[in-house]
């Protein structure tokens, strides 16, 4: 059968039309047209020696399981039928309804109440981390503040202890003049000892 | 193609169901899905739904372990679905249901070998000595 169906789909697909991809399924060993074998034509094969006490052993407890069971069944089945037994009293489908009504209530009940007492604790919590996440902000700014005033500070002595040697309008003529004087010659060459040799021509 | 847990298998609802074994393992690896289906489905069909699996072969522990649905095989027993003898045995050694007494027969038959091979034993080493 599992053979048939594989033929059918493969000649009735269209991605194969060709038998290529054809691969038939055997269950059992032989084809079926092959006859048994001539060597096992008259084989009787053995029957399962039972010895008798076990037999007997086996009946009762056979019959004492069958019983059991049958019971265990019965007793499952009328269980679920009466778990499934419907009503058309509309007091007891009321009944029914309130007392669901009642249990599912309960349970949100519960959920609500633990869930309030978790939200309470997340807010006070959350308030108590902002206010020391902010606490903690203000008190790095402040020392950031104190960092670059002090750095400002620093900048603006050192840039007074160099105004003493700027050039201004002021002293102009005497800076000229003194360049003039004291002209500074930079063409010279050094050795490695750090020597300098002026206009020296070889 | 894999089926979920919780069954694709269509089925009528009068119609024979039956809690059996669905091989799922690989070749030399047996691994069994305890499933529902109707009774007429062959093995790798859809299934109504699986209620617990059964690994063979022993760990590490040389433990085989079974894991069942009880809830549900009471509601699928309850709704009179047959139950395949292997099924049935795994099930009254879990303790779901009384021992099977093909379990009884092995038993004895082992302890019977077991008795015998020390008999056997003991004549050898009687004789040797």
């Amino acid at each position: 059968m599992l053979a048939l169906n594989i033929i059918s789909k493969s000649l009735t697909s269209p991605a194969t039309k060709s038998a290529v991809n054809l691969q038939i399924l055997r269950w059992r060993r032989k084809p079926r047209w092959v006859p048994v074998a001539k060597s096992k034509q008259f084989r009787i094969p053995s029957r399962p020696v039972i010895i008798e006490d076990e037999q007997i052993e086996l009946k009762r407890l056979f019959n004492n399981y069958r019983t059991q069971m049958k019971s265990i069944k019965r007793h499952i089945v009328e269980r679920f039928v009466a778990s499934r037994a419907i009503t058309t009293d509309p007091k007891d489908i009321q009944r029914i309804f309130d007392e669901d009504f009642a249990r599912c209530n309960k349970i949100n009940d519960e959920w609500n109440a633990d869930i309030k007492s978790q939200r309470i604790k997340y807010f006070e919590n959350a308030l108590e981390e902002n206010v020391n996440v902010a606490k903690a902000s203000l008190q790095k700014r402040k020392e950031l503040d104190q960092i670059k005033l002090e750095e400002a500070e620093r900048i603006v002595a050192e840039q007074k202890e160099l105004s003493k040697t700027f050039i201004t309008a002021d002293n102009i003529d005497e800076a000229i003049e003194h360049a003039l004087a004291n002209p500074v010659d930079y063409n010279f060459a050094v050795d490695l000892d750090g020597n300098k040799f002026y206009h020296k021509k070889t | 193609m894999l089926s979920p847990a919780s069954g694709t298998g269509r089925f009528y609802r009068k119609s024979a169901k039956i809690i059996r074994f669905a091989r799922h393992g690989c070749a030399n690896r047996p691994f069994f899905h305890i499933v529902v289906t109707e009774r007429r489905r062959t093995q790798k069909m859809p299934v109504i739904e699986q209620l617990g699996t059964f690994d063979p072969l022993e760990n590490e522990h040389n433990e085989k372990l079974v894991s069942l649905n009880l809830e549900r095989i009471i509601y699928w027993m309850g709704c009179g679905a047959h139950i395949s003898r292997p099924v049935d045995q795994l099930f009254g050694l879990s303790g779901l249901l009384p021992i099977h007494p093909t379990l009884y027969m092995t038993a004895w038959r082992n302890r019977k070998e077991i008795e015998n091979q020390a008999k056997e034993e003991n004549n050898e080493s009687a004789t040797k000595t």
